[in-house]
């Protein structure tokens, strides 16, 4: 069963990754995608081909991995199957940040993505604080919900930033809120991908903490486990990789959610295993949810968010009936 | 090995101490039991040995150097914990789980070895749920799942094993042979100690008990020394009788019945026996 | 403010051609209709799907949002030339294709002096500066006849309602401000900056306007909602629908448009 997973997930990411360069809403032919690809033939197609569609998906596998695997670890070291990569404030600290960069009508590429990974950053920086101010040194009940009370005051925030600002500020806004990786650059691209990789190292080297983590705050200390720096690590490390995700591509939900499910399905328990799987399910997945967005009714475009939740919602239901 | 040396701690926001001075050994070869009422702060003795808790006064010791010279890791490879409880929130294979137990020897880059397995393995005989190895925890018995915690914790290695309530959910006959592993394991030189409910089976397996009450020592010693009614009734405010039973060899404790059936807390005379 | 020549409101430079474009990528409906206006329809190739006047314009293919284009749709149309709505949403957009080497030019079209220079600049562009200077004349024109013939009437206050929920007006930010202005009126919220802005329903009651203009569906909801009687104007019988077509944006027929709302706020003079 276990092996299925490392035969199936690097397959389907590969059909999805040729199906991504290859579909649009330019129909190119596969000669003009390999064309495009090698940098011959029409100018046009090689633009297409290189310049809009291949820097999207990596963009999309890179946001897809790192989403994945920042769930696979949340969930276990705060004990949670429902945890998300969103849990500690990252979604609504990320969200201010952009708002508030959109309404100072701040310009430039990255200027939104950086606002936005401040923001998350202070977002999870209170949180913690707060969990910690209310005694629960790295207990999950309090952490979960100095998150849901940060995000509930970021989303105050939003609005009211939102009610105010011109339809211009508050349109720019929405459409980052709900996720795209249609702005795909390459010079973003590299910055990500640096980050993504110094963040999912760390997290595999803390994979084997986790397992212990799981399994509860005294077994853990018993094993000799320091908890609440471990567990602070695991966390800040999961945010940090949920946070660049929002900064370069806005919210795109359940991707964190779903994925370490699918992996536990195919009967991986380690979170060594776990956290690489669910950097391929990841990253197949949000492919396969940007190839939707992107052919469902073109020449328009489905938000991201959109997609991943609209699968999100029927695989929930599907597991919830294999629970009961 | 472990010893604990006037001991104080409260939990935060409480008003009193939840432990006042408490001072007791564990040492090497031998199994070391404390026991008393709910409350009286035994669970916390391993709190603060997990070191979840600080310590208001005194010391804790392991091999005569102070806990907080030794890192956790090195603690854990020296000392295995059973806490009291523990849930299982993700499903896992039960040899996998024991096979936890090697953590505080493993490193980031150390892959498990031969004698890992052969510890494990080992552990789970110990245990005896070397059938159930390939089960998933969430769907083992009480029992089995705490005699799962227990081979985790003999799958560390340690020399000294410390248990909280180790046979809670365990039959008679699994309790007993939980208690003979723990003699057993004394004999070949480890320090257990051993926090129960069940003082005489206690009784019958330690070498030294101490009782705690309202977060003091109220006896310490040998069973017979601990095993004295007035200080249990006092302690546990119930009436009860001391007996021995040659076949046992060891005090036997026998709560009596209370003057309002089970539900009064009064003390009442003994029935007279029937003539 | 319109830009010194040479530059677009991105801060691009402005494309120079040696032959005049064939390829016209148009994604603003302002933009679409002023191609037509001066001749240049056949060559636009794509536009957004906002883009619905003139009639024909509806012929040609529609590549999606005019705010936040999909580019690669752009690109397979092959364009020569990509005219965009200048507003921050599309500068991704507008950097990609610039990337590309593709011309494009950002434009902001919100007011009556940016209809004018956009008319000249695209005229210029597509060989055809004469079209583009007569459609700006004509309507400048007319705008002088519309000032004049109300030069000498009383300026009756006016509230523009925008939009319902929330409630949203003009600011003299607006092209419809200064339309406003054009037909020998005040829009009464003009000491607002902005295009747009929202107000909440007692500060209208409390600036008693003389007129309200709305458009075909808010003329409904202003005469059954109860609420609205509160205001002077409408119990006097004073509200005006104004033709949405025409002021939709700032179009070849804007002069039609400060006509239009000068015969509905003076009734009474005869305004050509």
């Amino acid at each position: 069963m276990r092996r299925a997973l490392w035969v199936l997930a690097p397959l389907v990411l590969l059909v999805l990754c040729g199906l991504a360069i290859a579909l649009g809403p330019v129909p190119l032919g596969l000669a003009g995608v390999r064309d495009g690809l090698l940098g011959v033939g029409d100018a046009n197609a090689i633009a297409i081909v290189r310049a809009i569609r291949l820097p999207r998906l990596v963009l999309a596998v890179i946001v897809g991995a790192a989403l994945g695997m920042a769930g696979g670890a949340l969930q276990g070291s705060l004990r949670n199957a429902l945890a998300e990569p969103y849990l500690l404030g990252v979604s609504g600290g990320a969200a201010v940040g952009a708002v508030l960069a959109f309404g100072a009508g701040v310009r430039g590429a990255f200027a939104i993505p950086i606002f936005a990974c401040l923001g998350a950053g202070a977002s999870v920086a209170a949180v913690l604080l707060l969990a910690r101010a209310a005694g629960g040194r790295a207990d999950p009940r309090v952490l979960i919900m100095a998150g849901v009370i940060i995000g509930a005051f970021a989303n105050a925030v939003i609005m009211v930033v939102l009610a105010n600002a011109p339809p211009n500020t508050v349109r720019g806004a929405v459409w980052w809120m709900m996720g795209s990786v249609a702005d795909a650059g390459w010079p973003q691209i590299r910055w990500l991908g640096a980050y993504v990789l110094v963040g999912a190292a760390v997290l595999l080297l803390m994979a084997r903490d986790i397992d212990v983590l799981a399994l509860g705050e005294e077994p853990a200390a018993a094993l000799g486990l320091n908890v609440d720096r471990s567990a602070r690590r695991i966390y800040l490390a999961a945010s940090l990789l949920a946070a660049a995700t929002v900064a370069a591509a806005g919210l795109i939900g359940f991707v964190g959610l779903m994925v370490p499910h699918i992996v536990r399905a195919f009967g991986i328990r380690r979170h060594r295993a776990l956290l690489v799987g669910a950097a391929l399910v990841g990253a197949a997945l949000v492919v396969a949810a940007d190839l939707v967005a992107r052919t469902a009714m073109p020449p328009a475009e489905l938000p991201l968010g959109a997609v991943t939740a609209l699968l999100g919602v029927p695989f929930f239901l599907l597991r919830l009936r294999t629970l009961a | 090995m472990i010893a604990f040396r006037e001991v104080s701690a409260r939990y935060p926001r409480d008003r009193r101490d939840v432990l006042d001075g408490v001072s007791l050994v564990a040492a090497a070869g031998s199994v070391t039991a404390i026991v008393g009422p709910n409350g009286s702060g035994k669970t916390t003795l391993v709190r603060l040995l997990l070191r979840l808790l600080p310590l208001r006064a005194g010391r804790i010791e392991l091999d005569a150097r102070p806990l907080p010279t030794i890192d956790a890791r090195a603690f854990a490879r020296r000392v295995a914990v059973v806490p009291q409880r523990e849930n299982a929130v993700f499903s896992l294979p039960v040899h996998e789980y024991v096979a936890l137990g090697r953590y505080p020897h493993e490193g980031p880059w150390r892959a498990a070895t031969a004698r890992d397995a052969a510890l494990v393995d080992q552990a789970m005989n110990d245990a005896g749920i070397a059938e159930l190895a390939g089960r998933d925890v969430r769907g083992l018995s009480g029992g089995e799942w705490q005699r799962a915690r227990i081979a985790r914790a003999l799958a560390q290695d340690g020399a000294a094993l410390v248990l909280d309530e180790p046979t809670t959910f365990l039959d008679v006959g699994h309790e007993m042979a939980m208690f003979e592993l723990f003699a057993a394991l004394a004999r070949a030189g480890r320090a257990v100690l051993v926090i129960s409910h069940q003082l005489n089976l206690v009784a019958r397996f330690a070498d030294a008990m101490v009782l705690l009450h309202q977060g003091r020592v109220a006896a310490a010693g040998a069973p017979a020394t601990v095993m004295q009614a007035a200080i249990l009734e006092r302690v546990y405010e119930w009436p009860l009788v001391v007996t021995r039973d040659p076949a046992v060899g060891a005090p036997t404790l026998v709560p009596l019945r209370g003057r309002r059936g089970s539900s009064g807390r009064e003390r009442s005379r003994p029935p007279e026996p029937p003539s | 403010m319109p830009r010194a020549s040479g530059r677009d409101d991105f801060g691009g430079e402005l494309p120079r051609f040696a032959i005049p474009p064939r390829r016209i990528v148009s994604l603003n409906p302002a933009t679409t209709d002023l191609l037509f206006a001066i001749h240049a329809g056949p060559r636009i190739v794509g536009r957004s799907k906002w883009d619905l006047y003139p009639d024909s314009a509806r012929l040609v293919p529609s590549l999606g949002d005019a705010l936040r284009p999909n580019v690669e749709a752009v690109l397979g149309a092959r364009p020569d030339l990509v005219i965009l709505y200048a507003s921050e949403d599309n500068r991704p957009a507008y950097d990609r294709l610039r990337e590309q080497d593709v011309a494009v030019i950002a434009l902001r079209i919100d007011r009556v002096e940016h209809f004018d220079r956009t008319a000249r600049l695209l005229g210029s562009l597509t060989g055809n500066a004469a079209a583009g200077a007569e459609v700006a004349d004509s309507v400048q024109r007319t705008i002088a006849r519309v000032r004049d013939a109300t030069r000498t009437l009383p300026r009756p206050r006016v509230f523009w309602r925008i939009w319902d929920a929330p409630l949203i007006t003009i600011g003299r930010g607006s092209f419809l401000s200064q339309l406003v202005d054009i037909a020998g009126a005040r829009n009464i919220y003009e000491d607002i900056a902005a295009p747009s802005q929202q107000v909440t329903f007692e500060d209208v009651v409390r600036r008693d306007p003389d007129f309200i203009l709305v458009g075909p569906e808010g003329g409904q909801i202003v005469a059954r909602d109860p609420a609205w009687r509160a205001i002077r104007a409408v119990r006097e019988g004073r509200v005006r629908i104004v033709d949405t077509t025409l002021v939709g944006r700032p179009s070849v027929r804007l002069g039609e448009a400060a006509l239009h709302l000068a015969r509905l706020l003076h009734p009474d003079a005869d305004v050509r």
